[in-house]
């Protein structure tokens, strides 16, 4: 999948699934089972990009879709699911990882998270791949991003990891455009400074 | 306008192109697309965060199971229905207390009494008005009528006539010293 490509996908989105929103907000339980269909993926992968534990993210994923159901009344416009979608994921991982951070202080690790080593989960997917380049891949992007401020980093995510539109992001963030394109430049000008990085990117995708 | 056209676009003018185009003013905008080096200037930078974004996706591990939603329909209406049973027998618990007031004994009125009660007030409005007639002629308690000088005001005058005589007959008394006609 190209740019074009990802960029067509984001904008197509909104307009698509809103008679979809449309009939589940109505009550139709196999239109918001149709929703879950479409955004169960994107909704995991968000919450794996920002926990690196498949176990955290299905139990987030969980959550973020029972939230939805039950609150898509108070959703406005249905064109805008998506961007309201991200902003109750971006919402519970935050308190998520609040709360782990909390528990960190006092020692307090469960076994959950104790399995969410760092860049070391393996996905069955992945499974045909070199575990090496994995671990390499989520090491250079955990260092990449470390770099980056909270807003620089999230922005980044969201646009490149999650394609969202910055409309999207504008939306789930609660932040003006123009604030979202002024962090997202500035990590892009911290991305193409990352030479290492990108010539990993080009070597693993040759 | 022609030096935009002529110039490649700069560091901060590409990085602005891959945030998003339309930023940019229209002539670079221009020259971006008939440019071969500013190009593939961009799209280096944009291939390489669509790599990342495609290896992130490919190197995640998929959900295992489903997102499992509650048997939210049945039991909302469940709470619906019992929420509207508390409602209803609020409002009929309401309606039977305002029936039970409107007819007690105590607030039952007929026009029987109505018409009694009218009459009464009428009465008692009479005898306050007499009373109040009364009190403009003379505001004083009957006690205190006898040391008034209302109750003396004829005495009064021949009293004050005879220690303070009128003009009128000092003139007379005047006329009979020098001899005159008594008038009366």
């Amino acid at each position: 999948m190209n740019q074009k490509q990802n960029h067509a996908r984001v904008s197509d989105s909104g307009s698509q699934i809103a008679p979809v929103v449309e009939q589940a907000r109505a009550g139709s339980r196999t239109a918001f089972e149709q929703l879950v269909d479409l955004f169960q993926g994107d909704i995991f992968r968000m919450a794996y990009y920002r926990t690196r534990s498949s176990m955290d993210a299905e139990d987030l994923t969980q959550e973020i879709f029972m939230q939805a159901f039950k609150n898509l009344d108070r959703l406005r416009m249905a064109e805008r699911f998506r961007g309201w979608l991200f902003k109750i994921a971006l919402n519970r991982i935050r308190d998520f990882n609040r709360k782990k951070k909390f528990r960190a202080l006092f020692g307090a690790l469960d076994d959950n998270d104790k399995v969410a080593q760092p860049y070391g989960e393996r996905s069955d997917r992945a499974e045909a791949l070199d575990k090496l380049m994995i671990q390499d891949f989520w090491k250079q992007v955990g260092m990449f991003l470390d770099k980056l401020s909270r807003m620089e980093r999230e922005v980044f995510m969201l646009r490149f990891m999650d394609h969202l539109s910055i409309k999207e992001i504008s939306q789930a963030m609660g932040k003006s455009e123009s604030t979202v394109k002024t962090h997202l430049y500035r990590s892009i000008e911290k991305f193409k400074k990352e030479h290492s990085m990108r010539q990993f990117l080009q070597e693993a995708t040759a | 306008m022609s030096t935009d056209r002529e110039h490649h676009l700069d560091e901060n003018q590409l990085l602005w192109a891959v945030v998003e185009e339309a930023e940019l003013p229209l002539p670079l905008r221009e020259h971006l697309s008939a440019c071969p080096q500013c190009s593939a200037n961009k799209e280096m930078i944009e291939q390489d965060l669509v790599r990342m974004g495609q290896m992130a996706e490919r190197l995640s591990p998929s959900p295992r199971r489903r997102v499992s939603l509650p048997v939210e329909k049945a039991h909302r209406s469940i709470q619906w229905s019992w929420g509207w049973r508390a409602c209803m027998g609020a409002v009929a618990a309401t309606a039977l207390i305002l029936i039970i007031t409107w007819w007690s004994p105590t607030t039952r009125t007929t026009h029987r009494d109505n018409a009694n009660m009218l009459a009464l007030e009428m009465q008692e409005a009479e005898q306050l008005m007499t009373e109040v007639g009364r009190l403009v002629e003379n505001a004083l308690p009957y006690m205190y009528s006898d040391i008034s000088t209302e109750s003396n005001a004829t005495l009064d005058e021949e009293f004050m006539q005879f220690v303070i005589p009128s003009i009128e007959d000092e003139i007379l008394s005047y006329d009979l010293e020098k001899g005159g006609v008594w008038l009366c």
